[in-house]
């Protein structure tokens, strides 16, 4: 249920509207017009009267069970991001169940998919590798905070002014463990991994139901058409495991083989033969996005470790080698020499103690992030003591956090490795000069 | 993780973990003597580091009493510890010396 123009002025219609122009909700927002419709609700613009603001209301359908819309509200307030739409509250209007999120003005993918398509035009291939990193981004910081998004297709993402993309409309959202939760069929069949179609997702491996619909959304942003058929779930599910989607590089020439292949095993029938999650899809991306104009895979694999504790910088760089025997290693007991360090050159890799004597290490990722220097590469804190406040803060900030103690060499090793594969794909890309 | 590692990467873990048992004491020592000196924001500061340190390295005792002292050291630098307090404090240095000196002589 994406917010979307689906009439030429701009105003979505639907014959019996939950909410009305000019209602005043919760005696704070007025409704001004629908801006779309779907099977669970609808979305309105509203104008927030106190702040002075316009903002979006997502209003659930009364045959909906309330639950879809509080773990929504839960979910995106749980989520800092400039990817994913803030919530603002939630609350009930005429027994209608309401969420009050930001108004993202901007074209839903679908829309421009559809322009495209119009047009005979595709996206250029950067043009494409620029929208798929946004949104994997996006999506490996959901999957971070323990959730599994369900619904991912172009109608779900949001191009707004600034080269912002925001994935829209976590309706169906769940969280990782919630094993009753997988076994219900939802979401858009097109995107639906098989799995997902007949309501056998394993524990713990809803996000690879999110990386299989991401790699649907890949082709179909690659070369314009989605590679199954098949709009009852039946008949999908047959499409999707009686044979592989043609190769990508069959209808487009101009892919790279190592993108095709990316995408690829992101349609895997197995969830087992996908990539582990959005996170090691994201640094894939990175990579074949990078391979145009930089010498990126060329260059060694470069770690930046953090810590005013010289033993915890001797062994996270001794962790580091055993992935790595090649990197190169710079470390720094201070969090300002570690920024002086990032200005100089962004390290692949940045391993930071949150607790440093001038600049804690939160204080150090804002700054990273707040400059923009740390985008390219993956900050990770290691830490003895982080808080789930710590956490989740980090996880706003799109910082994952290892814990100092026994499994944090197999932790990190697995990390680098996974980093390394992107970098990897990058290079098996390059062009030859 | 499948892969056999670099022997010469194994062989410089093993040689940083001897290193680092051998300086235990020390970094106990060194917490005992800002606890001496009432400095329970340094004394906490150094029982950080050797939690996090010393579960990492696998001296997985030395870092579990380091983390309870480090707890205690907190309350005692935000206010004054009461006597209670002082003998719990005293009582979790002695364990982690101890632990430290047994990763000093045998396994962790």
């Amino acid at each position: 249920m994406t917010p979307r123009s689906d009439t030429p002025d701009g105003v979505a219609q639907v014959e019996h509207p939950l909410f009305s122009a000019g209602e005043l909700v919760a005696d704070a927002y007025e409704v001004r017009q629908l801006l779309g419709a779907g099977g669970m609700g609808e979305v309105y613009e509203a104008h927030d009267r106190v702040l002075n603001r316009r903002v979006a209301l997502k209003v659930i359908r009364p045959n909906i069970a309330p639950e879809y819309l509080l773990r929504e509200g839960r979910a995106l307030a749980a989520i800092r991001h400039p990817g994913v739409v803030a919530v603002y509250t939630m609350g009930q209007h005429r027994g209608a169940g309401f969420l009050v999120l930001e108004r993202v003005q901007g074209l839903s993918l679908d829309r421009m998919l559809d322009e495209r398509r119009a047009r005979v035009e595709r996206f250029a291939l950067s043009e494409a590798l620029e929208l798929l990193v946004s949104i994997t981004d996006v999506l490996s910081v959901v999957h971070r905070a323990g959730l599994a998004h369900r619904d991912i297709k172009p109608a779900n993402v949001m191009l707004a002014p600034g080269g912002r993309v925001v994935l829209m409309d976590f309706g169906l959202v769940l969280p990782h463990a919630d094993r009753a939760g997988h076994r219900s069929v939802a979401g858009s069949i097109q995107y639906m991994a098989p799995e997902a179609l007949t309501g056998h997702v394993a524990e713990g491996a809803a996000h690879l139901v999110d990386v299989y619909a991401l790699g649907v959304l890949a082709y179909e942003l690659l070369v314009g058409i989605i590679p199954f058929a098949g709009v009852e779930p039946l008949d999908a599910y047959r499409s999707k495991t009686r044979a592989p989607a043609p190769r990508v590089t069959t209808l487009r020439s101009d892919v790279p083989e190592p993108l095709a292949d990316l995408i690829g095993q992101m349609m895997s029938v197995d969830p087992n033969d996908r990539p582990h999650g959005a996170e090691a899809v994201l640094w894939q991306l990175r990579g074949l996005r990078a391979s145009a104009n930089s010498d990126v895979g060329a260059r060694p694999f470069s770690v930046l470790v953090v810590d005013d504790d010289a033993d915890m910088r001797e062994v996270l760089s001794l962790y580091v080698r055993a992935a790595a025997a090649d990197a190169e290693i710079e470390t720094t007991g201070d969090g300002r020499e570690a920024i002086r360090s990032v200005r100089r050159r962004v390290p692949d890799l940045l391993l930071l103690d949150l607790d440093l004597p001038d600049i804690n290490g939160i204080e150090v990722c804002m700054l990273l992030r707040g400059m923009r220097l740390g985008d390219s590469c993956m900050i990770v804190s290691v830490s003895g003591r982080a808080t789930r406040a710590d956490v989740e803060l980090l996880q706003q900030l799109g910082v994952r956090s290892l814990d100092k103690g026994p499994g944090l060499m197999d932790s990190l090793v697995e990390l680098v490795k996974t980093i390394r594969a992107g970098r990897t794909a990058h290079k098996a890309a390059r062009p030859k000069r | 993780m499948g892969e056999a590692r670099d022997p010469e990467i194994d062989a410089l873990l093993a040689a940083a973990r001897v290193d680092f048992a051998g300086r235990l004491p020390a970094k106990v020592a060194e917490i005992e003597v800002l606890v001496i000196r009432e400095d329970w924001q340094g004394a906490r500061l150094a029982a950080h580091k050797l939690r996090g340190s010393a579960a990492t390295y696998g001296f997985a005792v030395v870092g579990t009493t380091t983390a309870a002292l480090e707890e205690e050291l907190l309350l005692a630098a935000v206010s004054a510890p009461d006597a209670n307090a002082r003998a719990r404090i005293a009582e979790l240095s002695r364990k982690a010396r101890a632990a430290a000196d047994l990763a000093v002589t045998g396994p962790p």
